[in-house]
């Protein structure tokens, strides 16, 4: 029997699930993190690496991806020689070959979301088979069965209200077992069972969901790298792990395009408990994203530079950034430096300044800005 | 705390939500009523798992992530081959729960098992239509002979206590019982009528989703509403014979019948009726006026319409469904034990 209070939910991303190793790999690292400490985590999987792009081509009608498909999880679940798991696998697979054949010529949504929930399914099956490979206890949760949905295919949004009600209900025997619950993240499905699935990066939200709903205070979200950088570092090599950003900062920052962050995902946190979220990959979680900032923390977290149209905008993005004391210092460093400003847009309620800028001067100026506000150099 | 020992034979679709559904509530069974509900034995067509002091609740959901026919594969508790004799000497089971598949032909496996478990003086739970439907009087009177209850609320409208519900009006004469009683094919007519497309595409979809099985002819040649017809007369005392219960087959309907029902403001439906003052029974596709109760009722719902002499009622639920059906049948099983396991 596990206290309520070891709860943590943990998301793996496809990202990290390539092989049967690497499901492994994984597996050892739950247990090292956070069972060997005595929490139990809430399991959310993505599909294996490149599968859900597969299955969305499957989902048109082509038989050569459904290959694609069978093989790679036929591999990955030939890598743990367990013949019940192979077969389980076998088994699913064969299910999807069925859906697959109803496909006739037109786009049909729901269809589409029931293929593509086989990347998870199986991904799913796969990690619980890693987890007690390592001997970790770890028992399967149905998405279908536990995250309920609106109706809009491709796009769907929690219901939260009928999920709060069916997750509360596994909570007591889930620790009562301590098993390691694993559960597909992405997929949901509608009062009335028709499969769904969340839309880009619906594996976060499902794992935000989880947490927030059921009062859990962390979520922590792998992946490859250690955490949300102060720039993008292919062309900021210099850029840095930030620490703390506020759910605010962390939207603001998909808003303009932010690799890693789905928006989606900080509804529930803004609207119910505010669980702490932990980005990283398994050498660290880097990044800590949290409601509120305590004040020492204001100040700008990110820059980035988005190209909409003909003319690009470079955010600074941070809780504070929209005061004029903070305004004046960028456009100082416009002024010293001799860059233009085609136009400059910020609200003192919004955790961001945009500057629009000449294509031809985007990347010096971001280059610079990252200098000035995270380097240290004095502007 | 009192132990009840209950033995599952069928691990398929409901044995399965059953397994599942009982590891994540007998805890609070055991708070609310006292009662510890062992599952001590499993089977499927291949082989049983026996733990004779029942599986915990961690091993009974690593059991319902097992492929199918993997009982055998259990380890430590698995077994080839399923010999119920060994399972009932080692577990001494109260209950037996049959959810095998039906077979009208021959009522097997369910109507030995079944048989055995009562002469075993266990109570029986089924699922499994067969051996109701080709044995009722027989295994009623030998659960009778012996004081044993034999309940099968799963068996008609499975997600809904409407067996119960009809067996309790024992005041009243039931003139005529009719409705959609079949899941399945009503989710393919509802298909048929919503997107316009033929029997075929609305059946693969069916199967699909895994609202029709492979097999489809039990439930497309009417058999399974037949079935249930014949159920639900031995429950109100007027007992028919399911070969004696007209059929059609609903793979008939068109595309083009159904364009026509609903150019005329119609909808076809695939309704199953027992008439007992005409003592007459079916299954057959008809056309129904849009606004009708029976044509309101789409997907995978089921509805009866029961006529007594004293009244009329009208009743709407889930058909099947795996988890509803599970439920039902834990119903069963629990009803059993707070009447008769504990009152003994
Ligand atoms: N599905 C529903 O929603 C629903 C609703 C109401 C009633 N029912 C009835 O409930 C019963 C079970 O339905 P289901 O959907 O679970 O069927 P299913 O998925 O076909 O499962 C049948 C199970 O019975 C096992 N079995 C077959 N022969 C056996 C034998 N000789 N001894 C022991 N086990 C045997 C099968 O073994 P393998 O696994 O090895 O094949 C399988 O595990 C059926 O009679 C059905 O009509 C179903």
């Amino acid at each position: 029997m596990k206290e309520r209070r070891s709860l943590c939910v943990v998301k793996v991303g496809g990202s990290l699930l390539r092989d049967g190793r690497s499901y492994i790999e994984s597996a050892e690292n739950i247990k090292k993190t956070f069972v060997d400490a005595d929490r139990l985590p809430i399991v959310v999987v993505s599909a294996a690496k490149g599968v859900t792009d597969l299955l969305i081509e499957v989902a048109k009608g082509s038989k050569k991806h459904l290959e694609a498909v069978t093989e790679k999880y036929l591999s990955i679940a030939s890598e743990f020689s367990s013949p019940k798991l192979s077969r389980r696998v076998h088994e699913e697979l064969e299910h999807l070959k069925r859906v697959a054949n109803t496909i006739s010529g037109s786009f049909d949504a729901a269809l589409q979301d029931l293929i593509v929930s086989f990347g998870e399914r199986i991904s799913k099956i796969l990690m619980v088979e890693a987890l007690e490979h390592v001997n970790v206890r770890a028992v399967e949760l149905n998405a279908r069965e536990l995250i309920i949905t609106n109706n809009i295919h491709g796009d769907a949004s929690i219901d939260y209200v009928a999920t709060a009600n069916n997750l509360e209900k596994i909570v007591k025997p889930i620790l009562e077992t301590s098993a390691t619950p694993v559960i597909e993240g992405f997929i949901g499905a509608t009062e009335d069972g028709a499969v769904t699935t969340l839309g880009r990066g619906g594996s976060d939200y499902t794992a935000t969901a989880i947490a927030s709903l059921l009062g859990i205070d962390d979520v922590y979200l792998v992946t490859e790298v250690d955490g949300i950088m102060t720039a993008d570092p292919a062309l900021i090599p210099s850029a840095k792990i930030i620490k703390v950003l506020s759910y605010r900062e962390a939207m603001e920052a998909a808003l303009h395009g932010a690799k890693r962050i789905n928006p989606k995902a900080f509804e529930p946190l803004e609207k119910f408990y505010g669980s702490t979220v932990f980005i990283g990959s398994w050498r660290t979680f880097g990044t800590k994203i949290q409601r509120e900032l305590p004040a020492d923390l204001a100040g700008p977290k990110l820059v980035m530079h988005k190209t909409s149209g003909d003319i690009p905008y470079i955010a600074i993005i941070g809780e504070g950034v929209g005061n004029t004391k903070f305004l004046k210092m960028i456009i100082d460093i416009f002024y010293e430096k001799a860059f233009s400003i085609l136009g400059i847009q910020s609200y003192y309620y919004r955790p961001s300044i945009l500057v629009y800028v000449q294509k031809t001067e985007e990347l010096k100026i971001l280059r610079e800005l990252h200098k000035s506000l995270f380097e240290g150099a004095k502007p | 705390m009192r132990n009840v020992n209950v033995v599952v034979m069928g691990f398929g679709n409901v044995g399965r939500a059953f397994v599942k559904v009982v590891s994540l509530k007998r805890k609070m069974i055991a708070e609310k009523y006292g009662i510890n509900i062992n599952i001590v034995a499993v089977g499927d067509s291949k082989g049983v798992a026996i733990k004779k002091e029942g599986f915990d609740e961690y091993e009974l959901l690593k059991m319902s992530e097992l492929p199918r026919s993997s009982l055998h594969m259990f380890a430590p508790y698995g077994r080839q081959e399923v010999d119920i004799k060994e399972v009932y000497r080692e577990t001494e089971p109260h209950i037996h729960v049959e959810l095998t598949p039906a077979n009208y032909l021959t009522g097997e496996p369910g109507y030995s098992n079944i048989l055995f478990a009562l002469r075993n003086n266990a109570h029986v739970v089924t699922a499994n239509k067969a051996p109701l439907v080709l044995h009722y009087s027989e295994i009623m009177n030998e659960a009778r002979s012996r004081g044993l209850s034999v309940r099968f609320r799963a068996t008609v409208m499975g997600g809904t206590p409407f067996l119960e519900m009809l067996s309790s009006m024992k005041s009243h004469d039931i003139e005529r019982v009719e409705g959609i009683l079949n899941a399945t094919t009503n989710y393919i007519l509802t298909e048929m009528h919503e997107n316009l497309v033929d029997f075929e595409q609305a059946l693969k979809k069916a199967q699909a989703i895994g609202v029709a099985e492979a097999d489809p002819t039990l439930d497309i040649e009417g058999f399974d509403a037949a079935a249930k017809l014949c159920i639900i007369s031995h429950v109100i005392g007027k007992p028919i014979n399911m070969n004696s219960v007209y059929r059609e087959s609903l793979s008939k309907v068109t595309l083009k019948d159904v364009l026509d029902a609903v150019r005329q403001g119609q909808v076809i439906k695939y309704v199953a009726l027992l008439d007992t003052q005409n003592k007459v029974a079916s299954v057959k596709i008809v056309r129904l006026p849009k606004d009708n109760i029976l044509a309101q009722v789409g997907g995978v719902l089921n509805a009866v319409r029961v006529k007594t002499d004293a009244t009329e009622l009208f009743f709407v639920g889930k058909g099947g469904g795996r988890i509803e059906t599970a439920h039902s049948v834990f119903d069963d099983v629990l009803s059993i034990v707070l009447e008769k396991v504990i009152g003994k």
